[in-house]
């Protein structure tokens, strides 16, 4: 019987191409969005490396200095850097100036932190232009410290990380990403370890190929990773706070991430500031992972408020986003039913008993909808394939999880089973004769 | 032989009460063509179908074959509807989406035939009607006479026992209403079916065994 109702579905879905086309492109069409927003979802907020211990992470964005002064002269600010903001507030003058920090900063007063068991320094503040027979490559640099590859737990694909030797003898090593790799030997296999690059005016032995991360976090967005030591000498014998570096730290557990937060802001607001020109007052901004995300997207410096500010309309909005599209698959279904009333009559008429009106139609939804589905798959892998290849997103790649994509299948089945069983059962109870007039 | 014993059917819409049928009587025996007739409103439709297990009487009982349904389950009621019953509507009520042949095998679909089986009986069907080459046809290409020569099949192609036939030719020409009475007319002759058929033309009635006639939901002759 069941190869019947197949058999009757086909043939159903053949004849009415118009409808069989909405209703395939509706269903298609939401899977695809689904799955495409998941994995965005996944690259940038998923468990991935090298954010798998993303829950024990705190960031230390940059650091804020101000200067107050109870004076109602107006100042003319000589300091014009571009982080610079004057303004009067009642009758104090406040500046303030936000930034990364400077390397004797990090390495002086964030080594010794009680709660961090891992320590990330980076500058990402250069580029590199690398050399082959003549050609010439940008390559975005990174700077880092040892603990660097601790905290990141990069996906390494050949060779090894860089280490604390090589931060102290500046050594001439790097660790690159496949996508560096592929521009610039042309390939990304094990044979690329140890060979020479010329990066600047420099020749550096590649340690180490990582997988370039799916998402585009300013954390870890380079293609070439030196050892931090390598950096400009001027960032290393800089003594002011501020400069081109970031700093992240790794819990023991989730738990003392709080902890830790208020060591940071304790060590930031009782900053000795008489060595600091011109600035009277610092504050260290700290963030966890999350509140780090939503603080980028809100541009709100309070990292936990931003997250609330954040989360509850993200999640609104994509249950909305799910609903439309389902409840717009039931609509449909249960319209398409109710049009074929005359239809069910004459089935009865000739024989057919209530559940066997009720299995042809949840059959002929099943059938539509696993269409949908699989058309739906195959078009999200098409595109995310595209976009990954295109580098349409930056550097923020859309992950493939089959295993998401097979959930998803089943939940679109379920729903086209769902909504044709409700019509089905009302319709294989109407009586016949009402139905024939 | 289909009995009917003093049915009532009454619709009942928020405001008034319509009495279709009042206490009526109706025997058919085996083997018998009867036509029935009267005026538009009458009941006709309701009296076939009641007399098809299509639609359920307010009052009284329903034999078929000597024995009242009344007591029967909806899958009972289907399985005697797909084995001793088959429709003819004046609408005639194809399914557009399904071939003819499709259209024609649809009583057995509700039976344990293979496809096999079930394609060469509708095939046969089709041929005793004189619509062979017509069977991959689908029904909106078809005139009227073709459509309810298709609806014939179907209606025979499960062998019934009993053919309930709706004015058939209500919505067709002359000529084309005597084709299918003329097949209505072999199929009760050659193999014994018995036919109720509603119409408005006398001369069709003529043709028939018995002439019942309904007035008011009652009967007058
Ligand atoms: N579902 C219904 N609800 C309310 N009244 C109905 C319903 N079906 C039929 N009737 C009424 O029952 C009466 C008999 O209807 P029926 O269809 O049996 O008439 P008929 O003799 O077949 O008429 P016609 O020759 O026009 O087909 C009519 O008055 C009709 O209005
Ligand atoms: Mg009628």
């Amino acid at each position: 019987m069941f190869k019947n109702y197949l058999l009757l579905s086909l043939k159903v879905l053949k004849r009415k191409p118009f409808y069989t086309f909405i209703s395939l492109f509706g269903i298609s069409f939401t899977l695809m969005i689904l799955m495409l927003l998941t994995s965005l979802f996944d690259a940038t907020l998923g468990d991935n490396q090298p954010l798998t211990h993303r829950d024990r992470l705190v960031i230390v964005p940059m650091l804020e200095r101000t200067r107050t002064e109870t004076d109602t002269i107006m100042k003319i600010d000589t300091l014009a850097t571009s982080y610079d903001t004057t303004y009067t507030y009642e009758d104090d003058i406040v500046s303030t100036s936000n930034g990364p920090m400077s390397y004797k900063f990090v390495t002086e007063n964030l080594t010794k932190l009680e709660e961090a068991e891992h320590y990330a320094f980076w500058n990402d503040g250069y580029h590199q232009d690398g050399y082959l027979d003549g050609r010439k490559f940008s390559f975005g640099a990174y700077y880092v410290n040892a603990g660097y590859w601790d905290v990141f737990d990069f996906k390494f694909l050949h060779g090894s990380r860089l280490n604390e030797q090589d931060d102290e003898g500046a050594n001439k090593v790097v660790v690159i990403t496949d996508k560096a790799a592929k521009t610039y030997f042309g390939e990304a296999t094990a044979s690329v370890i140890g060979q020479e690059m010329q990066l600047g005016a420099e020749t550096f032995r590649v340690r180490g190929i990582v997988a370039r991360p799916l998402s585009d976090s300013p954390m870890f967005a380079g293609d070439v990773f030196f050892p931090i030591t390598r950096v400009d000498q001027r960032e290393i014998d800089s003594d002011d706070v501020s400069g081109g570096f970031g700093a992240a730290f790794l819990t023991s557990t989730s738990g003392r991430r709080e902890a830790l937060k208020n060591e940071l802001t304790f060590l930031g607001d009782n900053y000795d500031m008489s060595g600091v020109e011109f600035y009277d007052k610092m504050r260290l901004f700290n963030a966890t992972f999350y509140e780090g995300y939503a603080r980028g997207i809100l541009q709100e410096e309070d990292g936990s408020k931003a997250l609330r500010l954040l989360f509850i309309p993200v999640v609104l909005l994509i249950l909305l986003f799910v609903a439309l599209p389902l409840l717009n698959l039931v609509n449909l279904n249960i319209s398409r039913v109710y049009e074929r009333k005359a239809e069910i009559g004459v089935r009865k008429a000739f024989g057919a008993n209530g559940s066997d009106i009720l299995y042809q139609f949840i059959f002929e939804n099943l059938v539509l909808t696993f269409i949908g589905g699989v058309i739906g798959v195959l078009l999200a892998i098409a595109l995310i394939s595209y976009v990954n290849t295109n580098d349409l997103l930056g550097i923020t790649r859309l992950s493939y999880s089959y295993e998401v994509f097979f959930y998803f299948l089943v939940v679109i089945v379920l729903f086209g089973f769902l909504s044709g069983i409700l019509p089905a059962y009302r319709m294989s109870r109407t009586n016949v004769a009402d139905s024939l007039r | 032989m289909i009995e009917i014993q003093n049915v009532t059917k009454a619709y009942r819409t928020d405001t008034i009460e319509t009495i279709a049928l009042h206490n009526m009587n109706l025997s058919v025996p085996s083997g018998e063509f009867l036509s029935i007739m009267g005026p538009s409103g009458c009941g006709k439709s309701t009296l076939l179908n009641i007399m098809g297990l299509i639609d359920e009487p307010t009052e009284g009982t329903v034999s078929l074959a000597g024995k009242p349904i009344t007591g029967y389950n909806g899958k009972q009621i289907a399985r005697f509807r797909n084995e001793q019953l088959g429709f003819i509507f004046q609408s005639f009520h194809l399914i557009n989406d399904l071939s003819v042949v499709d259209n024609v095998e649809l009583p057995l679909l509700y039976r344990k035939v293979g496809g096999k089986e079930r394609r060469r009986l509708a095939l046969e069907a089709l041929a005793h009607v004189g619509l062979s080459n017509r069977a991959t046809h689908f029904p909106n290409q078809l005139s009227g006479g073709q459509k309810q020569r298709v609806a014939i099949a179907r209606a025979i192609v499960g062998r019934p026992n009993i053919i309930l036939a709706d004015e058939p030719t209500g919505n067709l020409d002359s000529h084309m209403g005597d084709e299918i009475m003329d097949i209505l007319l072999k199929l009760n002759a050659e193999l014994g079916t018995t036919i109720v058929m509603v119409t408005h033309d006398e001369r069709m009635a003529k043709k028939t065994h018995r002439l019942v006639r309904l007035s008011d939901g009652e009967r007058v002759s």
